[in-house]
């Protein structure tokens, strides 16, 4: 670990062996403070969930009086300034991810706590927000060269100090009164590009956190109400759309001083000890309603383990163990078993930003009537350790922390499926797993009117839905973590960047999560770069090998789909002499292959930066949600309605769904399909066996040698993990509690290649008696 | 000026008669069955006050308007004819995706944010009704893939034999080459023409919107497709209606962009949520001839409350991507913001913040409050209204509904009083401020959001629940004066009474005025007063198609804009109609800097980021001649009215009750001036007037609600 460790230097100083008195003592401590090399994240605040302490000035409000109505009256108030000021970042933001609404604005305690935020937006913010504020608190506000006076703003996006992830953007600003911070208001906006390795933000490239595009911890860029331009300007310089970093720092500071009127007319109105009794009040009545809810479900615990194949670089499997427990009003979520960091791949997550996702499954699919509050996660327990690819050590790259953060959501979404089955009171539907991938291409280059941008399509928002208990998954809607996110018009993309959607939404038959209700299906996207002198995809995604979701109560999980490409032809120029040929989707291109002297090629979706040639085509498709309960169960007519649309194809509906049907009128033979269906229920029958002879056939004792397998094997161990790690000899498996398993660095995928090719080369010139001469 | 403008609503046809200096109002029923029927019958009622025959007026009038919610009742019923569409291959799912959120389209926030919830409505095209042809165009016209004629018949063939009658074309980028969807409606005419049985009804997305947005422009030409034969059919039974009466001129119907057409100029879209739009087309009207300055319309129903804006200078806030129902369109329309709150909204305890929660869920009228006695259980606004005292339980609605109080005290007890500690009516005073306080949260909210100072607006109340919350509403919100206009249970008719002609054409456009790397400003004045040029005489011709003058025309630029990458634009509205200098272009920069300040602050513009014009707009309209106001001020010397009674009333900020006057209608007489507190029944509506304020009517009917620190004039 490179930086220093605040926590010890700055306040827990090592005691000397020699024992000091207690003035020595001090001056220790004072030299240490002195010489700090500088303030990282600090432990104390980054692993801290919980809402704060009261601080003096609420605890003497709240003993003193506590109003719910005319807190109800405040918050209803900072509720409509709030989701105004989102609709301002929304109107002005030049972020795509402003557009469709990956942004949040909020005010919170003088500790931090989220107490009220915009009722659209993505609600993980709550949970991630307050580190920073505590970090400002703590390091700043009484830190002589920086402090902090009235119409002060602050500025950060490492998810080191607080943040989904670093594409993220945020501006904090106090409420002060008579010197004193009472609140402040944030808004936090998806920007997109942040100066990354590869553009647009998230690099699946990253090897090490300085490939993560900027670093901001929280630097003051605003004084007393003034944007300081030589920050501005490092900003700028450090991006590679400065047009972008300009225009929302000035669109957030514009929507937090909407809110702050507000607070200041609030203020006004009912007195600051009303305010701050009001603000703390919720959060606080948030923490007990959870409490409350959690009790309404049975004790129990649930095991939701999932699988990543991917680094985005090498095809890998990584476990994200989480066994969720309920015991009364406790809920505990135990990652133990996790698999470890690598140090040098992108998709490593500190652990604020897994939690944000826990807090994203609950605010919007368990509870999404609860008020989004840092209060809504306080009561739950995390078990984790540092040192994992879910809660990773400063030292690792996190450009697509996401991969776990994602998965956390899906731990949560589906344990709350089972917990709350039997819960009389529902607050949502049971529903299978949403789709947890951002299918989507990031591009990046120079567009057809000559500006340098990246960043990515708005297509990521168009998630399969989880199917439920008593209807079909919806196809292609909002994203797990932001309702009514808008995928966006393609026109208008087009007239801005050098690229178009030749296939832009059409689902993909058998795409789907089958089941007596089937999962959302996804669509696929066919794109081709045109007019550009320079341009470039990537993807960022996993799941192509192994489903990133799966279903419920019996339903199949997503299937999973490639990367797909062909180079070396121009299509624009192949379909302008031949319209006919202009027939477009995966599923012919890759099988028909119908473009002569292309090469076609499949690939996971951990896409790098890819240099794209006109006309060259790239195609991805979106996952589906997961299927819920049996597919025999599953009504023949919904079968038929799917073959109709060709959402499904003859060889699914007679296979899976085991319907028989008239296949020129797809009149339903319900005779048939009775016979179909009880036949393979007594196939079940035939192939199935009980439970331990199943685990002593099929459970081994660890995973093929050959699989680079991550994270603990089986249910009985979590405290060993399994790991595949690199040195010198090369490839070796290791096993051990996470804090003794080595540093895993995956070794460059492209020297390994040449390594291959070169000892292939000397093999040959063995053979032949022949020298190749080498290039230097 | 001999005039009839006519709103027909769900429940009530409302008729505006002028009659040289004789204005009046009347009023019937909806008769759905035939929509002529009420018409006649409104109409009818005000010929006889003025004396006349339908005949003689019909045959004398300049024009007859028309506001209708005939389109919107049509969508919501899924009353219209199996469209199918034909789209870009690859585009195939677009219309079903519908930009991933078309879920929650025209939902509120709370079920929007219930993901494990989401729904599309049923659709409108069904899928199986899509079919696509093999062309692409580019983003600037550019064809990449032509039309090929044996492709587009097969796939029409297809939607002919799956049922579809209506098909609509809707292809990307077509708003910048519209001639493959021109070839296809070719291809289709050829086999299936227009006098041959058979012939199903063509409607190409480039005619009906000029902006980009493949799903928005397909979905306004699919509602447009599948309003058509309903408007059709509505607007020929209702022009029949009037020839047989005498009537010869074109009839002419409100639009939502705030102009109105004849019904040959007129799309269906245009016409969904026209009467309201009318409304507040009614009060930017009163605002301009009386010196109202700025103004925010309130109609307060039995479950909606509507918010119009209608600042002082006449510039309208327009919305370019309307919610129809469940669906997104691209059409400009005057923007309406509609709360889910009323009358009847529920009252509910919020558990988590120990308050109390007004709606989203609304009693309707059936069953209605529990007051009404018709089984209805939940407490509502109307509910605490009653128990506050400030309605009369025999004297409600004309006296057609009795209200019993018992109902509203066991309602709230019920609901409320134990989780919130309190007694009914403590609690009813709590429903009270809480739907006060969020009506006037969201009026804030409009005005702000649009760059408005608050404390600057007189309210305009029209619609039953207004002038009862009105007090509370401007109170809570800051605003001190309020006006109940003249001819209130018409406003809407009254609105489309004047009505301009006006027809508004526009094209997106790639117009950089300035690019910040290069640091070059516009100087393609050509390219862009070409565009300009094209849609005024699109407009132009509108208004040549329907008889007038083109020398009379007149246009008004408008350009929706953005700094650097924004994707939201902000409409700005121009002076000039040409530009022809680096003069122009600044001060085009200029004029957009300082609206965009007003709106969101002074500081957030970001030009260094680069100025872009998005779309280009131009309304074409005529002047005419327009109903004469009264002057609103009003004079001093008024005499406080006799009261009819006097009971005890319960009032929001008061721990006991106040013995309050009771007025009748003979109050509201210009003479007169009541002192809060107060309460006024008449036949239609209740005015509660509150501490602090008082009551001034005017001559013409206008109801005056002052703050008593203020006087009418400004």
């Amino acid at each position: 670990m490179t930086m220093t460790d605040t926590t010890e230097h700055s306040h827990v100083h090592p005691t000397p062996e020699t024992h000091l008195t207690p003035e020595e003592q001090q001056w220790v401590d004072a030299f240490m403070n002195d010489t700090t090399l500088f303030i990282g994240p600090d432990p104390l605040i980054m692993r801290e969930h919980q809402i704060a302490e009261r601080t003096p000035l609420e605890q003497r409000i709240l003993e003193l009086e506590a109003d719910p109505l005319r807190a109800d009256r405040i918050r209803r108030r900072l509720a409509g300034a709030l989701d105004e000021a989102f609709e301002m970042c929304e109107s002005m933001g030049a972020a795509p991810g402003a557009k469709w609404a990956d942004l949040s604005v909020a005010v919170y305690t003088a500790s931090g706590d989220v107490a009220y935020m915009s009722n659209r937006g993505v609600i993980a913010f709550s949970a991630v927000l307050h580190h920073p504020i505590r970090h400002i608190m703590k390091y700043w506000k009484d830190e002589p060269t920086v402090g902090i006076r009235p119409g002060d703003g602050f500025f950060h996006n490492d998810a080191r100090f607080g943040m989904v992830h670093n594409t993220d953007q945020s501006m904090l600003v106090p409420v002060m009164r008579e010197g004193e911070i009472i609140a402040w208001v944030g808004a936090t906006i998806h920007e997109g590009e942040n100066g990354a390795c590869e553009p647009g933000g998230m690099p699946s490239g990253s090897e090490t956190p300085f490939d993560d595009g900027l670093r901001a911890s929280p630097i003051k860029i605003v004084e007393e109400g003034k944007l300081r331009r030589d920050l501005l300007t490092f900003l700028q310089h450090s991006t590679r759309d400065p047009k972008l970093m300009l225009a929302d720092i000035k669109v957030k500071m514009g929507a937090v001083k909407r809110v702050m009127d507000i607070v200041d007319r609030a203020i006004e109105e009912y007195g600051v000890e009303a305010f701050v009794g009001a603000i703390r009040m919720t959060v606080e009545d948030v923490e007990n309603e959870v409490r409350r809810r959690i009790g309404e479900m049975p004790d129990g615990t649930v095991t939701v383990n999932q699988f990543v194949d991917s680094t985005l670089k090498e095809n890998i499997l990584i476990k994200f163990a989480a066994k969720i427990t309920v015991q009364g009003e406790r809920l505990i979520v135990d990652l133990t078993g996790t698999g470890p960091e690598i140090i040098n791949r992108a998709i490593n997550s500190p652990l604020s930003s897994t939690k944000a996702f826990f807090a994203q499954a609950i605010l919007s699919y368990w509870w999404p009537d609860l008020p989004r509050s840092t209060g809504a996660l306080s009561p739950i327990e995390i078990i984790s350790e540092v040192g994992t690819w879910a809660d990773c050590s400063y030292d690792a790259p996190t450009g697509q922390n996401l991969q776990a953060s994602f998965r956390a959501f899906t731990a949560l979404q589906t344990a709350y499926a089972k917990l709350q089955f039997s819960v009389e009171e529902k607050y949502a539907n049971v529903i299978s797993p949403w789709f947890n991938q951002i299918n989507n291409f990031l591009w990046g280059g120079t567009t057809q009117h000559g500006e340098q941008v990246g960043n990515l399509c708005a297509d990521l928002n168009g998630m399969g839905g989880g199917a439920k208990a008593f209807h079909d998954g919806e196809d292609a809607v909002a994203p797990l973590f932001c309702a009514m996110a808008d995928t966006g018009e393609q026109e208008v993309m087009e007239e801005e960047v050098p690229f178009l959607q030749l296939v832009s939404k059409r689902l993909v038959r058998d795409n789907q999560g089958f089941g007596k209700y089937r999962g959302g299906m996804g669509y696929e996207m066919i794109v081709a770069a045109r007019n550009t002198d320079s341009w470039g995809f990537m993807t960022v995604t996993s799941g192509a090998k192994f489903s990133s979701v799966g279903g419920l109560f019996g339903g199949y999980g997503c299937p999973t789909y490639p990367l797909a490409m062909v180079k070396g032809i121009n299509i624009f120029d192949i379909v302008k002499n031949d319209p006919s040929a202009f027939d477009l989707s995966m599923e012919r291109v890759m099988n028909e292959q119908p473009y002569e002297g292309g090469s076609y090629t499949t690939y996971h979706m951990g896409l790098q930066f890819d240099i794209a040639q006109e006309g060259e085509l790239y195609m991805i498709s979106q996952g589906s949600g997961g299927g819920y309960g049996d597919v025999l169960e599953r009504d023949p007519e919904l079968v038929m309605e799917d073959l109709q649309l060709d959402r499904i194809s003859a060889q699914v509906a007679h296979d899976i769904y085991r319907v028989a049907w008239n296949p020129d009128t797809y009149v339903v033979d319900a005779e048939a399909t009775s016979k179909l269906r009880a036949s393979e229920r007594q196939e079940r029958l035939r192939r199935g066996k009980p439970y331990a002879e199943f685990v002593a056939e099929f459970v081994t004792e660890e995973p093929p040698a050959e699989l680079p397998y991550y994270g603990s094997w089986g249910q009985d161990n979590d405290q060993e993990v399994l790991a595949t790690v690199w040195d010198h000899q090369g490839p070796k498996r290791v096993r051990g509690p996470i804090s003794e398993i080595p540093l895993i660095n995956v070794p460059n995928r492209h020297v390994m290649k040449i390594a291959r090719l070169e000892a292939r080369i000397a093999e040959l010139e063995a053979k032949h008696g022949e020298t190749v001469k080498r290039l230097v | 000026m001999k005039r009839i403008s006519v709103d027909i609503g769900g429940t009530f046809t409302d008729c505006f008669f002028v009659w040289d200096d004789t204005y009046i109002e009347s009023k019937s029923l909806t008769t759905h069955h035939n929509l002529a029927l009420g018409f006649n019958s409104a109409l009818d009622n005000a010929c006889t006050r003025a004396n006349l025959t339908r005949e003689e007026v019909l045959g004398q009038v300049d024009s007859v308007r028309y506001a209708t919610t005939l389109g919107t009742n049509a969508l919501i019923e899924g009353k219209g004819p199996r469209v199918g569409a034909l789209v870009t291959h690859g585009f195939e799912d677009t219309i079903h995706i519908s930009r991933s959120k078309g879920y929650g389209v025209g939902l509120n926030e709370v079920k929007q944010g219930d993901m494990a919830d989401a729904q599309r409505p049923d659709p409108i095209v069904p899928r199986h009704l899509v079919r696509s042809v093999k062309e692409r165009i580019d983003s600037v016209g550019e064809v990449l893939v032509p039309v090929q004629r044996e492709d587009v018949r097969e796939q029409v063939r297809e939607l002919v034999d799956n049922g579809a009658q209506a098909i609509i074309v809707a292809l990307t980028n077509s708003t910048e080459n519209g001639a493959h969807e021109q070839q296809i409606l070719e291809i289709i005419l050829e086999d299936y023409p227009a006098h041959e049985l058979g012939s199903i009804p063509v409607l190409l997305s480039s005619q009906v919107s000029g902006r980009k947005g493949e799903y928005v422009r397909a979905m306004s030409t699919v509602v447009d497709g599948f309003l058509h034969e309903t408007m059709f059919h509505a607007l020929n039974q209702l022009s029949s209606n009037l020839r047989g009466s005498g009537y010869e001129k074109p009839m002419l119907v409100i639009h939502n962009s705030g102009g109105m057409a004849q019904s040959n100029s007129t799309d269906a879209l245009q016409t969904i949520h026209s009467g309201p739009i009318a409304g507040v087309s009614g009060a930017q009207h009163l605002s301009e001839s009386t010196g109202l300055g700025d103004v925010v319309s309130m109609d307060m129903g039995g479950t909606s409350f509507d918010i119009g804006l209608v600042p002082e200078g006449g510039v309208q806030h327009y919305d370019f991507q309307p919610a129809i129902g469940r669906w997104l369109v691209s059409v400009p329309m005057i923007h309406l913001n509609t709360l889910g709150a009323g009358g009847g909204s529920i009252a509910s305890y919020d558990r988590i913040h120990r308050a109390v929660q007004i709606g989203p869920e609304s009693a309707g009228s059936d069953p209605g409050p529990a007051c009404y006695d018709r089984g209805g259980l939940n407490p509502t606004v109307t509910d605490a209204d009653l128990l506050l005292g400030y309605l009369d339980p025999h004297n409600y609605a004309n006296g057609f509904i009795k209200l019993n109080p018992k109902r509203s005290r066991f309602a709230i007890e019920e609901a409320l009083c134990d989780e919130l500690d309190l007694d009914p009516i403590e609690a009813a005073k709590v429903i009270k401020r809480t739907v006060d306080e969020s009506m006037a949260i969201g009026i804030e909210m409009e005005l702000r959001s649009r760059g408005g100072v608050v404390e600057d607006y007189t309210m305009l109340a029209y619609g039953g629940n207004g002038p009862l919350h009105a007090c509370g509403i401007a109170e809570s919100a800051g605003i001190s004066r309020i006006l109940f206009p003249p001819f209130a249970s018409v406003f809407s008719a009254l609105g489309a009474g004047n009505m301009k002609p006006l027809h508004i054409h526009e094209r997106s456009a790639y117009v950089v005025l300035y690019e910040p790397i290069g640091r070059k400003l516009f100087d393609e004045y050509e390219r862009f007063n070409d565009y300009v040029a094209e849609l005024e005489r699109r407009g132009r011709e509108d208004l040549i198609r329907q008889g007038y003058d083109p020398a009379l025309a007149k246009h008004r630029l408008e350009m929706d804009m953005r700094y650097g990458n924004q994707l939201v634009t902000t409409a700005v509205a121009f002076d000039l109609n040409r530009i022809n200098s680096v003069g122009d272009v600044l001060q085009v920069i200029k004029k957009f800097s300082d609206i965009y300040g007003e709106r969101y602050g002074e500081g957030t513009q970001a030009p260094e980021a680069g100025v872009r014009v998005q779309t280009i707009r131009v309304a074409s309209y005529i002047d005419g001649e327009v109903v004469q106001f009264d002057d609103l001020t009003s004079g001093s010397d008024r005499a406080t009215p006799e009261a009819v009674g006097q009971r005890l009333v319960h009032f929001v900020g008061h721990d006991e009750p106040i013995e309050t006057p009771i007025y009748d209608a003979r109050a509201l007489h210009a003479d007169y001036v009541v002192h809060g507190p107060a309460v006024i029944t008449t036949e239609s509506t209740t005015y509660l007037v509150e501490q602090g304020w008082r009551i001034e009517p005017t001559p013409q009917g206008a109801v005056w609600l002052l703050k008593e620190s203020v006087t009418a004039a400004q």
